[in-house]
């Protein structure tokens, strides 16, 4: 039997440095946010265009599902993060100083 | 492999197994036909399915080593696809029937070398395969359910 590799987690010293991209002005977690967001958009307008391919008739069934079904985990997903993201902001603003 | 490549997976395996019913519905639909476009009894089809390097790897980007096999035997993901449809060829039956249109000089008809019998075997086989499929798809949607529930 060949033995499999285990490694311990390796917890990162301190938080890894975040590379601002040069250039643009525009924060690098802005940007992952704007290009997660419009990941998720691009599975919804996927799911668009297939039910409709679907209604006119040339499109087909499973596809069609996978593909709402693809938009609906992206959007489930996002949405959690958004409310992890708003709990972190308002427990942070409630902090007694 | 994440949840959206698994489920494209999944899908290949269901338009696979919708070709293999198309192919068997045709089959059957022509069990009695005598006549096709090019003049011949028409002959029942087969699908031939392959399978096709997906992009994604099997496991997850965690480097798991895969077992003790060769390095890049099984460590791609693959789909399913339908790489073509092919005529069987064997002769069907031939049956003395003297004033059918299609009967030839000594009166005999060609009939399609359908077996009924076969093709609803097929049928269910590919209904069997449609289902396994959708499984597979309904446990990757749960385990992604699943996943969200973590953040709660």
């Amino acid at each position: 039997m060949k033995s499999l590799s285990v490694n311990s987690v390796e917890f990162p010293s301190s938080t890894p440095a975040v590379e601002k991209p040069e250039g643009s002005g525009a924060s690098g977690f802005g940007q992952e946010l704007e290009a997660a967001v419009k990941k998720v958009d691009d599975l919804q307008v996927a799911a668009d265009v297939e039910t409709q391919k679907l209604a006119n008739g040339d499109g087909n069934l499973h596809e069609t599902m996978l593909a709402l079904e693809k938009a609906d985990i992206a959007m489930r997903l996002a949405m959690k993060v958004r409310t992890k993201l708003v709990e972190a902001y308002n427990d942070v603003m409630r902090m007694t100083v | 492999m994440d949840f959206l490549s698994a489920l494209q997976i999944a899908g290949s395996g269901l338009s696979a197994q919708r070709t293999r019913v198309n192919v068997a519905a045709s089959n059957l639909a022509n069990a009695e036909s005598t006549r096709g476009p090019n003049g011949e009894p028409y002959h029942r089809r087969d699908p031939v399915l392959a399978a096709v390097a997906f992009e994604a790897s099997l496991a997850d980007a965690s480097q798991v080593p895969l077992g003790p096999a060769e390095p890049g035997a099984a460590s791609t993901a693959t789909a399913v696809q339908v790489t073509g449809i092919q005529e069987d060829k064997t002769p069907g039956k031939r049956v003395y029937l003297p004033g059918h249109p299609d009967a030839d000089a000594n009166g005999f008809v060609t009939f399609p070398n359908v077996n009924p019998v076969n093709e609803t075997v097929n049928l269910i086989t590919a209904q069997r395969g449609y289902d396994a499929n959708a499984t597979a798809v309904e446990t990757l949607k749960a385990m992604a359910q699943r996943a969200l529930d973590i953040a709660r």
